[in-house]
């Protein structure tokens, strides 16, 4: 137990430190002997040092503001007070314990001794706020998420190993992602693939530390990579080699555990990046200042793997636009209430297996500057399947980007060039994936459209502000309820709520409300109470190479 | 829903925290109050409530951060927590979806609405219990 005091009357401080004694705690007394530090703020370092109990006299100090201050990092408080001072003696909620002058030792310690067990038991009731803030710093020790330790642990202990053994080697996991998981599965997937990733590396670390000779600890960085540390028993030279087959043996636990968990479709939207540096204990460099430079150096190793991974996926890509090797895919949306097929919406995939994913495709052709010729590709074969696997009823959803309208082959567009014989068919969804800045000529340009008989759609509403925003100013034939508002609707009332205003503004506007990624029975007898017009979701069917007209 | 259960009412003004409480008691709960969001967050240990009615717009925390605070706080997460404010927008909506509130009325409360919305709490509470 460390005790922190503060007390001016000698004997007082006598008897305080027989009390240390029988308590056989570490005693730390502030005198009002240096004169040169101001004493307030000698008090509160001392605080922040965490002792487990403070000891103060009355009228002292202010004790209100002593009590926020232990209150908030669970320090109990002991105070002193001359007897004619009783007034406000004896309330609980000011001190954990009250002690009449003078005392003696074995008065003191008991006191001491009960008011530190009072802390532990008490829930204070006023002080809710207080303790939910000290949770929140120890928090900031070890990640709630993940339970790993965070920077500043990790830099103490990378200290250690530093100094204990001459040598340190970090590796750095980047976890990239090609797109928002959150706008296409919504943010509970994203955390569940999180939580995923931080499964593997733990089993990893686990992994590696039986049996082995050598210390590998692990940290969580703020965002969504990881830091291992290790120190390394081979010899320099042999080492390299090792840290390697680390680095491999990391990534390919990660993504293997990924595709196990959540499938390809969603392991294809991660890239997981191991980047290494190794560091030697240099006298005349701050041992902090080196291990910071490490990661940093050990971030980059990672961001140049990746770089090499994305300018190889950019040759894939080059590549497949000459072979023309995408394909459509057409998802069905069905009419709420009747569960009619009512259009299908056109999904581009990529042929060569890095590019499968949509997001993934796109994401390389923004990249790469690929991005029209990537979009022209893609709706050329969404059109050319129109009449094959399109009833004629049936409307066909193309998702275009905001970006797609500057690309002159498709603003000025002949309809014949595009091969679109009925306009009317085709609804086109405005993406945000790029903002749209120029709302004026956006408008100017949607409106030519329009008056050509395309409809429009506006895609992902819900998945941020601008999704919103954009709603009142595109006034669009349809409005797709992102993912994230539909997925649990049934058991969340704010969404509930939010689809409701929603359907209001549609039906006050006359506008189609579309809920997309409905995957359960629950979710859609939720979407068809609020009156959400058409449905679109795993629930009904999954994206599938034909329509129906080809059955 | 067995025996009487304790909404705790905030809100900065006094007025409405009284029509509020007299609508709830006359269905049958207990109410309990707290003019701000910091009394409210002190009041939660003791009072226990199973829903917390709360105002958005209140000096110093404003309700959404008493809404995190709640929602993170591993004792009372499960709390059920009802918004109400005087804007009925998307923005605040989704506002309410991100701090983690359970549902939402828009000022001048509709009796008929927050009764309903109360008591759809109270029950999704009561079936996870």
């Amino acid at each position: 137990m460390r005790v922190l005091a503060r007390v001016h009357d000698a004997e007082l401080s006598r008897n305080l430190a027989a009390a240390a004694t029988q308590l056989g705690a570490d005693l730390m007394v502030l005198g009002s002997d240096s004169p040169n530090a101001e004493p307030e703020e000698r008090l509160r370092a001392g605080l922040r040092t965490h002792p487990d109990v403070l000891f103060v006299e009355s009228g002292d100090t202010d004790l209100q503001m002593l009590r926020d201050e232990t209150r908030a990092r669970g320090i109990a408080l002991v105070v002193a007070c001359p007897p004619g001072d009783a007034w406000e003696c004896g309330d609980g909620a000011v001190a954990e314990e009250w002690l009449f002058l003078p005392g003696t030792p074995g008065e003191i310690a008991e006191r001491i001794r009960s008011a530190r067990e009072r802390l532990r038991r008490s829930t204070h009731p006023r002080v809710t706020s207080q303790m939910a803030e000290h949770l929140r710093y120890e928090e900031l020790l070890y990640d709630r998420f993940t339970g790993f330790p965070t920077l500043p642990v990790m830099l103490e202990r990378g200290r250690e190993i530093l100094e204990r053994t001459g040598r340190l080697t970090v590796l750095y996991v980047e976890f990239v992602r090609y797109s928002k998981l959150e706008e296409i599965y919504g943010w509970e997937k994203l955390d569940e693939v999180l939580q995923t990733t931080a499964e593997a590396a733990r089993e990893f670390y686990g992994q590696q530390r039986e049996g082995a000779e050598s210390h590998l600890m692990v940290s969580h960085t703020g965002d969504d990579d990881f830091i291992f540390f290790t120190d390394l028993q081979e010899p320099v030279e042999e080492a390299e080699q090792r840290i390697n087959e680390l680095a491999n043996e990391l990534e390919q636990h990660v993504a293997n555990r990924l595709e196990e968990e959540h499938g390809e479709d969603v392991a294809g939207l991660f890239g997981i990046y191991v980047g290494s540096t190794t560091l030697f204990r240099n006298p005349k460099i701050r041992t902090e200042r080196m291990i910071y430079r490490g990661i940093r150096e050990a971030a980059y190793a990672a961001r140049s793997v990746e770089h090499r991974e994305r300018s190889r996926k950019v040759a894939d890509l080059k590549t497949a636009l000459r072979e023309e090797a995408v394909y459509i895919v057409y998802h069905p949306i069905v009419v709420t209430e009747t569960r009619e097929i009512y259009g299908y919406e056109a999904l581009a995939r990529g042929t060569y297996r890095g590019l499968r994913s949509p997001e993934v495709l796109f994401g390389v052709a923004e990249e790469a500057n690929l991005i029209w010729e990537l979009s022209r590709l893609c709706r050329k074969r969404a059109i050319e399947g129109l009449d094959t696997n399109l009833l004629p009823h049936q409307l066909l959803f193309l998702n275009i980007d905001p970006h797609d309208f500057r690309d002159p082959t498709f603003r000025y567009l002949d309809l014949d060039e595009l091969g679109v014989e009925h306009p009317e068919r085709i609804v086109l969804e405005i993406t945000e994936r790029t903002a749209i800045t120029d709302y004026p000529t956006f408008q100017g340009y949607l409106d030519d459209f329009r008056s050509r008989g395309f409809r429009f759609a506006v895609d992902d509403a819900g998945s941020g502000y601008a999704g919103l925003g954009s709603i009142a100013n595109l006034s669009p034939d349809f409005i797709k309820l992102d993912i994230s508002l539909i997925s649990s609707i049934d058991t969340n009332f704010m969404k509930q709520n939010l689809v409701e205003t929603m359907v209001q503004f549609a039906n006050d506007n006359g506008i189609q409300v579309i809920a997309e990624g409905v995957e359960r029975e629950e979710e859609y007898e939720t979407v068809k109470r609020l009156g959400v017009h058409l449905t679109q979701g795993f629930f009904f069917h999954r994206p599938q190479r034909e329509g129906v007209a080809n059955d | 829903m067995s025996d009487k259960q304790t909404i705790l009412v905030v809100d900065d003004n006094r007025d409405n925290v009284e029509i509020l409480r007299a609508f709830l008691e006359s269905r049958g709960y207990t109410v309990a109050s707290a003019p701000d969001g910091r009394t409210a967050l002190a009041q939660m240990e003791q009072v226990r409530p199973a829903l917390v009615l709360l105002d958005v717009m209140m000096p110093g925390m404003d309700g959404w951060q008493v809404c995190r605070t709640i929602k993170n706080h591993p004792d009372h997460a499960g709390t059920k927590v009802v918004m109400v404010t005087a804007k009925g927008g998307f923005e605040d909506k989704f506002e309410g979806l991100r701090s983690g509130a359970d549902d939402y009325v828009v000022k001048p409360v509709d009796f008929k609405e927050l009764e309903q919305k109360v008591q759809r709490n109270l029950a999704a509470r009561e079936g996870k219990a």
